[in-house]
């Protein structure tokens, strides 16, 4: 039998065990109602982004990763730009002008520019910034951009002239890319363009710590006016959850978002703004062997998906069914020329006239890790298929053996999200194009298709532009290259207070120097 | 005693030199490169020319053993190389996250001991009552509610209920501001403890439970010593050993387990920049941040080894 003192001593233990834990709960709510206040003020002071991946890279020619395209598109002008239509607009060009045939451009400079180094913006920075991203040491992913590029001629101080191995209509989107950003030529010879961000933009560099966070603070030289925000940062936030949780707390004061289940699930207290993905998902098919090398499989396979479906199970509704040409003033219409919508019976015609009328079968090469929509998306594309016979076994892998296979062209099918352009000839001159350099995860070659493009991108009026790229379109489903899926949306999400911000369809994020709060 | 402390980092040497091996074969054995992880598939645009330039740059060409001995000289010497990503010298990236991880281990440890010492003692000393219910239902939730639940969780309460998410903000060094520091740094670890208190606290509950049966305990009470006294002085001194081990194992696996918490509280530890470094293939921070968890695990192990035996001489004399 236990003494009395003994068991008071049991006693006491218990409740310091008791009070030990909800002294632990207490010190961090008393600290979350202390804090609360300091939050909100410190927020007050620096307009925070958040955003699930981090800024990778610091070069603009180099950079990959698209949180490196929009924190650096706030420093670096171009000379041109998307509209909110996605029509090119002037930026540091105020006009350009075709001559000799569609090969040489002419693009009259804004004057009285300056560098954030204080260096005037002048024709040498255009000659020096198309030089160094053609320049093979730079790695510049877009230099195909400016491949038709032969020469840069300055003419006079705020003139430059590109001139061109063939007509290139598409010379203009290549240079609206962050890639082709107008560098200072002090940086250059300095050799700090990959160090310390120096451009003509809206906002200038201040500081950065790789995987945390990347800062910029307003430019009172900057052209356009100096913006209202006085500082910038683009904040790494792992998961979106939480990125909801810092909006709500209000230590993040815009979050940029995919996920549909919880952009659109915030209060009211919140305004969403959505815009197609500059990414598109897609059925590449290998029409060089294997069953889809007949275009009646193609076919069958093109009219027995529905997309609306395929939107409905991947993102819960919230994207768009797509033809080949996603956004912009080519896009697609009708989104295809053989099946706009699912039709099982055309569908089980083409499997006739391949001699497979019972169906057939293949691989389809996809990879979780890149994208999430995977799953669900393939799933119900598995389902819809079997309905007309067809067998679609799903080849899940890592991203970089998926990587591999993709860009040796290793599969019979491949689900894709590739990136999208208001321009096809950007879109698919790398795939389709005389010498592309992505024929083998394309998976089809033929000349008429490489003609199309390129009577496109010659094109000298605006009108037969549209209609030479409605061919391109009309020739990629009418003989199903492909299989054009879907679009989700790209969300930002800000409390109603902060006023002028639009996420256009190229989501690069302009629209910061407008930016007020309150 | 000089020779077994030789003999055990003699051994300590040789598992750290069989981790680098480990881990340099694991890297080398997953599928795609350092070009390709960077890029994706827009490596697929790349010409000849600047392909062979970026398989220079980052050694791609080099034979596996010539890739590993340059690495393993290099990180005796103390250079740990250049990460690939950022192009940011692997020792800061880890000087500015190791901080972290270690302040949320050390905070983890405080709150874990807490809960796990006075529960598992509360409980040991009157089993079935209400002490040892609450101690059983914290060792519930702590151990079969996975933590990012529970992270999920606290997070969203905070935020929304209260409009505080502390560790959403810019870091906060703990001497640049110690009060924010502490705000960041207190629910991750909270939410971190319990399972691992959970565990501690059914260690401290069984080893109280069996010293408490033991006829020095017995004898204690018998000479009128207080209830205090026997609790801290006898019973829980004589259960040490067990709970220091335990926790020695659960520090070693929570310098490493932190990776998820961390992503789910935005705190920039060593987890979050290994997983980060891991999908981009970046070699060098893979390795260097690796090696480091090893390192730690090993000197733990240790430390463990030497709290047991000054605690309990019959170690000091096996």
């Amino acid at each position: 039998m236990m003494s009395s003192r003994f068991a008071h001593a049991k006693s006491r233990a218990c409740i310091v065990a008791s009070a030990a834990a909800v002294l632990s709960v207490g010190v961090g709510v008393a600290a979350a109602s202390a804090a609360t206040p300091s939050a909100a003020t410190s927020s007050q002071k620096t307009f925070v982004i958040g955003a699930t991946s981090s800024v990778l890279k610091l070069d603009p020619d180099v950079v990959t990763n698209f949180l490196d395209f929009q924190a650096l598109g706030v420093i670096y002008d171009t000379l041109v730009q998307y509209n909110a239509s996605s029509q090119i607009v002037p930026d540091l060009a105020t006009s350009w002008k075709y001559s000799d045939g569609g090969k040489a451009v002419t693009f009259v400079l804004r004057p009285n520019v300056k560098f954030d180094d204080g260096t005037t913006f002048t024709s040498a920075n255009v000659v020096a910034s198309i030089d160094r991203a053609q320049a093979t040491k730079t790695d510049d992913p877009s230099a195909s951009y400016v491949g038709s590029v032969t020469k840069v001629v300055p003419e006079g101080k705020y003139k430059v002239k590109l001139v061109l191995k063939t007509a290139d209509n598409s010379v203009l989107d290549g240079l609206t890319s962050v890639n082709l950003a107008m560098l200072s030529t002090k940086a250059i010879k300095a050799g700090t363009v990959a160090k310390t961000p120096d451009g003509t933009g809206p906002f200038m560099y201040k500081s950065y710590t790789p995987d945390q966070s990347f800062t910029v603070t307003a430019n009172p030289n900057y052209w356009g006016g100096t913006p209202k925000l006085s500082t910038v940062e683009f904040k790494t936030i792992p998961t979106e959850s939480s990125i909801a949780a810092a909006l709500t707390a209000h230590t993040v004061q815009l979050g940029l978002m995919t996920d549909p289940t919880v952009a659109t699930h915030l209060s009211s207290a919140f305004r969403v703004d959505k815009t197609l993905d500059s990414s598109y998902r897609a059925l590449m098919l290998n029409s060089t062997s294997g069953p889809f090398a007949n275009e009646d499989n193609r076919l069958a396979l093109e009219c027995a998906i529905s997309r609306q479906n395929v939107v409905q199970a991947a993102l819960l509704g919230q994207g768009e069914s797509i033809g080949p040409v996603p956004l912009g003033q080519y896009k697609s219409s009708p989104i295809s020329a053989v099946c706009p919508t699912q039709n099982t019976a055309k569908a089980k015609q083409y499997l006739s006239a391949a001699g497979n009328a019972s169906g057939f079968s293949f691989t389809v090469l996809v990879s979780d890790d890149i994208d999430a929509t995977t799953s669900a998306a393939m799933t119900e594309v598995q389902n819809e298929l079997a309905q007309v016979g067809i067998t679609m076994t799903i080849n899940n892998e890592t991203t970089g053996q998926y990587v591999q296979d993709w860009l040796a062209g290793n599969f019979q099918a491949t689900y894709a999200e590739n990136g999208a352009n208001p321009n096809p000839y950007t879109m698919y001159n790398r795939y389709f194009g005389t010498g592309a350099s992505l024929v083998k995860p394309a998976g089809y070659t033929n000349p008429t298709l490489a003609g199309l493009l390129t009577t496109a991108d010659a094109a000298t009026t605006p009108a037969a532009e549209t209609k030479d790229y409605a061919a391109v379109s009309t020739y990629l489903t009418k003989n199903a290259v492909w299989d054009w899926l879907f679009d989700g949306y790209q969300y930002a999400v800000m409390p109603t207070d902060v006023k002028g911000f639009v996420l256009p369809p190229d989501r690069q994020l302009y629209s910061l120097k407008s930016v007020t709060v309150g | 005693m000089l020779l077994v402390i030789s003999k055990r980092l003699i051994s300590t040497l040789i598992t750290l030199l069989g981790v680098t091996v480990v881990i340099f074969v694991i890297l080398r054995l997953l599928p795609g490169n350092a070009i390709e992880s960077s890029m994706g598939v827009n490596a697929g645009l790349l010409s000849h020319a600047q392909i062979l330039q970026l398989d220079h740059y980052y050694g791609i060409g080099e034979s596996a053993s010539s890739q590993f001995f340059s690495w393993l000289g290099a990180t005796l010497s103390g250079n740990l190389g250049v990460s690939l990503a950022s192009r940011v010298s692997v020792s800061s990236l880890i000087g500015q996250a190791f901080p972290v991880t270690l302040e949320l281990a050390i905070m983890t440890m405080i709150l874990a001991l807490l809960i796990g010492v006075l529960f598992g003692i509360a409980g040991a000393l009157r089993p079935g009552k209400l002490g040892d219910a609450a101690g059983q239902g914290v060792a519930l939730v702590g151990l079969g509610i996975p933590s990012f639940v529970i992270g999920t969780a606290v997070v969203t309460i905070l935020s929304s209920g209260f409009g505080y998410f502390p560790s959403s903000q810019t870091w906060a060094g703990l001497f640049s501001n110690p009060w924010l520091n502490l705000q960041q740094i207190f629910f991750p670890a909270l939410v971190l403890s319990i399972g691992i208190g959970a565990a501690i606290m059914r260690t401290t509950r069984t080893a109280v439970l069996d010293v408490s049966t033991q006829n020095f305990i017995r004898t204690a009470r018998g000479k009128g010593l207080r209830g205090q006294a026997v609790i801290w002085r006898h019973l829980f001194l004589n259960a040490l050993v067990p709970i220091v081990t335990m926790s020695g194992i659960q520090l070693g696996y929570l310098l490493g387990g932190t990776v998820i918490i961390e992503q789910i509280f935005v705190l920039p530890g060593l987890g979050r920049l290994l997983v980060t470094s891991i999908t981009s293939h970046d070699y060098p921070v893979v390795q260097s941040v690796t090696l480091l968890f090893a390192v730690c695990f090993v000197i733990l192990n240790l430390l463990t080894d030497a709290i047991c035996a000054l605690i309990d001489p019959r170690q000091r004399e096996n």
